[in-house]
């Protein structure tokens, strides 16, 4: 039988290198997710895709129905700019990409008039407040950055 | 009739003898048969440069092809290209009777591709106006007092004064008698202007736009509002494209360990560190813990080089990214295999080759190791090698 031993090393010249590492990322949101955006920007107004077959709208948008796959890539609603909220998370992961402070509350709203939830930013209500069935609204960004966030966040109407 | 994509099945075939090329087809002589489910018959006759287009009542008949669309969505979409005829061709929505490779060759040829004709705006100047209040931004025009007044001539035109003060604004008929500034141009370049068909630069250069006042105040103006969103042109409007560019910067750490550490506390030192297998006397650089063959631990360290000789040499040409700084080196480069004097057979070094050596490096070719002024014991300490002379 072999015994095995732990010896202490000598550590004297063992270091540490610190780097940062740039990665620079392009991303194309798409000829829909374009619109979907545009539309945040100039108009205020959140953009649904509605499939005329099952009657269901989606948000955000996407190319075909998931129920039936029909085209419904120029079937364009409007949706209302408040809704439930139907499920949330709260991050606490400290991430630095992250697009707010933790904790916040990620949450999936229903709007008016949309048969999916869109999952964004919830603001305005304590962390132990918020619940599920609440009612939120829109609250646009006075700046735009041409991204989903656009749509700054959602908060208790 | 249906209309699919801002144009209807008739469009296309009324176009037809407009978009037809008659020296294209001077040595055709052909009928083609068109059906469109719910939508009617159609026979094309071309013969020798000339075109016939006849809506059919009963059967197609004398027609050499013939071409069934299942629905109007289906015709105009293949037409403009909306749709890609192949596609339609294999669910069967379209169905070809005859030549259909003659088909795909002939009609792009003596046909102009059918364009949906564009439709006029039909918003005039008072639309635009009545509108301006609910586009007027008070976040903008904190602290502005100012009326400015609008002088429109000619259809759907007017006179307006739109009073902006304590971060309201109101729009009232008439021209009031203390303007800030007053805009005379004709309606028409109005509209051209909010829809951003018509540079208000150039209308104002070319003298169609005419300022009387503060002329900053005019300028000025465009901040207040939201922009003008034409009802009508919902179609046309969204062929911006967004494209994200973000730089997600990671940090990285990287502990070099015993031995690792030794060759870093070398390169300080202008030194090649490499350990030495107590059991094998194999020497390997970089230094491990652990003689890959022998599998014991190797604490003797011995000095290689400076010098070597190239074993072999691979030429990059497709730079990956610096993991450290995620930066993309010029290429191209060399990374060699570089056997120091005192190595072991086998246990060669790789690293990068002077730019300038590239295209003098050779197998069995004599290099020494170029160093940083400054040593500090990390990556940049060792510059690259160069043929020795």
């Amino acid at each position: 039988m072999t015994t095995m031993t732990c010896k202490k090393e000598d550590t004297t010249n063992c270091f540490v290198f610190e780097g940062k590492m740039a990665l620079p990322n392009q991303y194309f949101v798409g000829r829909l997710g374009s619109k979907f955006i545009i539309a945040l920007r100039d108009k205020k107004k959140i953009m649904g895709l509605k499939c005329p077959k099952c009657k269901k709208t989606f948000v955000p948008p996407r190319e075909y129905c998931h129920f039936c796959q029909t085209k419904i890539d120029e079937n364009w609603v409007e949706l209302g700019n408040e809704g439930v909220l139907v499920n949330y998370a709260v991050v606490r992961y400290l991430g630095k990409h992250l697009p707010r402070k933790v904790p916040y509350i990620l949450g999936q709203i229903k709007l008016k008039g949309a048969d999916t939830p869109l999952t964004h930013i919830v603001e305005g209500v304590d962390i132990k407040d918020v619940r599920i069935g609440m009612k939120l609204k829109a609250v646009f960004a006075p700046k735009t950055t041409n991204t989903l966030l656009d749509l700054d966040h959602f908060e208790p109407v | 009739m249906a209309e699919f994509y801002g144009t209807t099945v008739a469009d296309i075939f009324n176009t037809m003898p407009k978009r037809f090329k008659p020296e294209e087809a001077k040595e055709e002589d052909i009928a083609i048969g068109y059906e469109c489910k719910g939508e009617g018959k159609w026979k094309v006759t071309i013969k020798h440069g000339t075109i016939k287009v006849e809506e059919v009542k009963g059967d197609l008949k004398g027609c050499a092809t013939t071409i069934h669309a299942a629905d109007a969505e289906t015709f105009i979409g293949t037409t403009l290209g909306k749709i890609q005829a192949m596609d339609a061709l294999t669910t069967g929505k379209l169905r070809v009777v005859g030549d259909v490779k003659l088909l795909m060759t002939l009609l792009p040829k003596i046909f102009v591709q059918y364009t949906v004709p564009e439709k006029k705006s039909s918003v005039v100047a008072k639309d635009i106006i009545s509108t301006i209040t609910e586009r007027f931004r008070p976040d903008k025009a904190a602290g502005v007092d100012m009326k400015v007044g609008y002088d429109l001539a000619g259809e759907g035109g007017g006179k307006w004064t739109i009073v902006i003060k304590d971060g309201k604004c109101a729009v009232k008929e008439g021209l009031a008698k203390d303007l800030t500034v007053k805009m005379t141009m004709p309606a028409e370049i109005y509209v051209g202007m909010m829809l951003g068909t018509i540079s208000g630069e150039s209308a104002f250069t070319s003298g169609q736009v005419k300022l009387d006042g503060d002329m900053m105040a005019a300028g000025a103006t465009s901040r207040f509002f939201n922009k003008f969103v034409d009802p009508n042109a919902q179609a046309s409007e969204a062929e911006e494209l967004i494209t994200i560019k973000v730089t997600n910067s990671i940090n990285c750490r990287f502990a070099t360990g015993t031995a690792y550490g030794m060759w870093f506390k070398g390169l300080k030192e202008k030194k090649f560190l490499a350990n030495v297998c107590p059991k094998c006397g194999r020497t390997q650089i970089t230094p491990r813990e652990i003689c890959a063959f022998c599998r014991v631990r190797c604490n003797e360290f011995a000095e290689l080089g400076p010098k070597g000789t190239i074993t072999a040499a691979d030429v990059v040409y497709f730079a990956s990214p610096d993991p450290l700084t995620g930066a993309v080196r010029e290429t191209p480069y060399a990374m060699c295999w570089i056997l120091l004097d005192n190595a072991s057979p086998q246990e060669a070094f790789c690293f990068d080759i002077k730019r300038e050596d590239l295209p003098k490096m050779k197998v069995g070719a004599r290099v020494r190791p170029v160093w940083a002024k400054e040593t500090k014991g990390t990556f940049t300490d060792l510059l690259y090698f160069e043929l020795d002379k």
